[in-house]
């Protein structure tokens, strides 16, 4: 009997052809809908079926399971992805921070839940349409980027728990984008011109700043328009709500300067904005929690590569541990290091793990 | 895969009679008519439809001309409330009921119409004197479902439509799970209306009836042609009529039988889970036999659900639902179950189509899954 496996299945084009190489490579089969949440909870209704989530979202995964004769069952993750998920997504940016809420799931909600999904259903493994790959050695598996760069998810993946790796398969990893969708097309598959989903899949307007409002509408009551200063702490203008910013941010925020300012800084605590020249931006530390790893024994200090956004360019860096705290120290300044982003360390291909930026180190 | 399937969730829908199924060829083969021409092809098309009314008003005790067919038990409970109810008026309800009436009270809201939800006490059961406390001068319509849906209990229907009888309130009654499995009889229980449907009694999806007693007045819910007396316009589903009237007529000349057999599936099932020492409990009293409602301590209702089918065994998680969402039951827990409880709760649902082997196949399956769900507990502590 074939191995089973376990394909998660969000209703779009990847998971579509994830299955499809599962079931080519040989396994049996079973494809799960997670769903996550409900537009009851969340709002931002807009009737767009490429929504994870939605009814057609489900539906679509229905009918490419149907096509490949694979079983397929929706889960309901509701309650824990809203514990662990959305709260925190509301509370990050009450917090004037920027939080990452896919890495959430997927570290806190999504493997964990498969893993023992699949267990229940005596599968050896899950997988998903991610754009990643996995390579399983003797005793050890190791997570690396995938072929796609400009679709690369590893990004996101660092905080899955280590030991569900060895029963991952990623089967988009050595895949292009546009050739999933050309391999969709060919099986013409009911998913295969379903447009790239870019935006948070609970924020399915694309409008976080409404989100907020409908979601936790008496705390966004209390946030009011503040000072904006500048680097010397002169008040230059007025912020709307300092929840409306990011830290890196230029466009909209109501000054004429002559040379271009950005977010530097978000303050709850005094509701201010402090703003500043590019410059002003670059930092050379940053301090990191909650982090997680993927590979054993390093030891520290630790030379890595590392990126501090989704897509953001490869760095050089320093990683220092001191009793339990974690420091990043930037060969060359960078840019825009943002409070609640993910930054994740790699050697060359391999991620090794990652973890939360907390602060920057003045 | 080719494994036979044991589909036991005959609450949700039943699969085609093989007679009916033979008799929906036939007809859409043969009688294509539509029922209000004057030729012979439309008047072999009528045929059927008047045929199938006699037959469904016959199966509980009614006139022909009490008899409007719709589309689905839905459309029938929506019919009754939006044609019956007006501005000013109250209504009472059950809190159990299906969501085609409870989803329909935030629009009759809208229409400035009040409503009281009467809760089951903790057996799932309406009790009438609850009904009869919340009824005030304006109450104008009663509707409480003959047998609940997610538990398969009883109520005392008789005893609701003669208090709303007493107070001359009209009283609606959702029989979509009654028709066929309990008797139904018009001539001794006031009501007004009943709503029903072929799907849960071995017929075709897409057809079902409103019972409206002879001279009581409604609104129609569709208006165009003069179908069924200017009730239901829409040229007639003539297929899936005369597949409900044979349903009808089927399920209640064998309902003894029927009974019969499907009340020894629930002795063997019961014998069985006591025999492998299964911990359950059955949630509701004075249910039609056959329908579980029952709670297995120690496993989620979710994962079960799964792994039967995995093992070819079709059962329910609550009542079926579009979104797939799986929510502890609020219907459960206001009866006392913990949530934990009512989230390790599953609807098993028999019938006519089962043999005891059947039974016994679901219940050996229900058996290993709860072993290896302790083993796998016992291997994480």
């Amino acid at each position: 009997m074939p191995d089973k496996v376990l394909v998660a299945m969000s209703g779009g084009v990847d998971s579509s052809v994830a299955l499809l190489k599962i079931v080519e490579m040989g396994y049996d089969a079973i494809g799960v809908t997670m769903k996550l949440w409900e537009y009851r909870d969340v709002g931002g209704n807009i009737l767009d079926d490429s929504n994870c989530c939605s009814v057609g979202a489900i539906n679509n995964a229905k009918l490419v399971c149907d096509r490949l004769n694979v079983p397929h069952y929706t889960l309901d993750f509701t309650e824990v992805f809203q514990k662990s998920v959305v709260d925190n997504f509301a509370d990050e940016y009450l917090a004037g921070r920027t939080p990452n809420p896919c890495v959430r799931c997927n570290s806190l909600v999504k493997w964990d839940a498969f893993v023992q999904q699949a267990d229940k259903l005596g599968a050896a493994y899950i997988a998903t349409g991610h754009y990643a790959k996995v390579q399983h050695l003797k005793g050890s598996s190791v997570l690396k980027k995938g072929k796609d760069t400009l679709k690369d998810q590893a990004y996101v993946l660092w905080g899955i728990p280590a030991h569900t790796l060895s029963r991952t398969l990623f089967p988009l990893g050595d895949l292009t984008k546009e050739e999933v969708r050309n391999i969709a097309r060919e099986h013409k598959f009911e998913t295969a011109e379903i447009p790239e989903s870019m935006e948070i899949c609970f924020v399915a307007d694309n409008n976080y700043k409404r989100f907020l409002k409908d979601y936790v509408p008496e705390k966004m009551a209390e946030i009011s328009a503040g000072e904006i200063v500048d680097e010397s702490g002169k008040v230059v203008g007025e912020h709307s709500g300092y929840t409306d910013y990011t830290i890196g941010q230029r466009k909209g925020l109501g000054l004429s300067t002559p040379e271009p300012r950005y977010v530097s800084n978000i303050d709850p605590t005094n509701n201010q904005i402090r703003i500043g020249k590019k410059g002003s931006l670059s930092k050379n530390n940053c301090e990191v929690s909650g982090v997680n790893w993927l590979v054993e024994n390093i030891s520290f200090p630790c030379d890595v590569q590392t990126q501090i956004r989704y897509n953001s360019p490869v760095i050089d860096a320093k990683i220092s541990q001191s009793e339990n705290q974690f420091s990043v120290q930037f060969l060359h300044p960078q840019i825009a290091v943002t409070p609640g982003q993910s930054i994740v360390f790699y050697k060359d291909d391999i991620v090794l793990g990652g973890g939360i930026i907390e602060k920057n180190i003045e | 895969m080719n494994m036979k399937r044991i589909y036991c969730d005959i609450s949700a829908t039943t699969p085609l009679d093989p007679r009916i199924g033979e008799f929906l060829t036939y007809l859409n083969k043969h009688t294509y008519g539509n029922p209000s021409s004057i030729h012979r092809e439309g008047q072999a098309a009528k045929a059927v439809v008047e045929k199938s009314r006699r037959q469904i008003a016959n199966s509980i005790h009614a006139h022909p001309d009490e008899i409007i067919f719709t589309s689905s038990g839905s459309e029938s409970n929506n019919m009754v409330l939006k044609g019956v109810l007006h501005s000013g008026d109250h209504f009472i309800t059950s809190s159990y009921e299906h969501p085609a009436i409870l989803k329909v009270l935030p629009y009759l809201e809208s229409q400035n119409i009040e409503t009281s939800l009467i809760k089951p006490d903790q057996n799932g059961i309406i009790q009438p004197v609850e009904i009869e406390k919340n009824i005030q001068e304006n109450t104008r319509l009663i509707s409480v479902m003959w047998v609940n849906n997610e538990l398969g209990t009883i109520n005392p229907i008789p005893e609701i439509a003669s208090i709303a009888k007493e107070k001359s309130i009209f009283f609606h009654s959702d029989a979509v799970q009654a028709l066929g499995k309990i008797e139904i009889n018009t001539d001794e229980v006031p009501v007004d209306f009943l709503s029903m449907s072929a799907h849960k009694l071995y017929g075709p999806k897409g057809v079902g009836a409103l019972y409206k007693r002879g001279g009581t007045k409604l609104e129609p819910l569709i208006h165009g042609g003069g179908q069924e007396s200017n009730l239901r316009a829409s040229t007639e589903n003539v297929g899936g009529i005369g597949g409900f009237g044979m349903a009808a007529e089927l399920s209640t000349s064998n309902l003894e039988e029927n009974t019969e057999h499907i009340l020894s599936l629930e002795t063997y099932f019961l014998n069985l889970l006591n025999k492998l020492n299964i911990s359950y409990t059955i949630n509701g009293i004075k249910r039609i036999s056959g329908v579980f409602n029952i709670t297995f301590h120690g496993v989620v209702g979710q994962d079960l659900v799964l792994q039967l089918d995995f093992a070819g065994i079709g059962i329910s998680f609550g009542s079926a639902c579009a979104s797939g969402t799986v929510k502890a039951s609020e219907m459960l827990v206001g009866m006392g179950l913990t949530k934990e409880n009512a989230l390790s709760t599953v609807r098993i649902s028999f019938g006519k189509i089962h043999q005891l082997e059947d039974v016994k196949k679901v219940v050996e399956s229900i058996d290993a899954i709860l072993k290896r769900n302790t083993q796998e507990v016992a291997n994480y502590a």
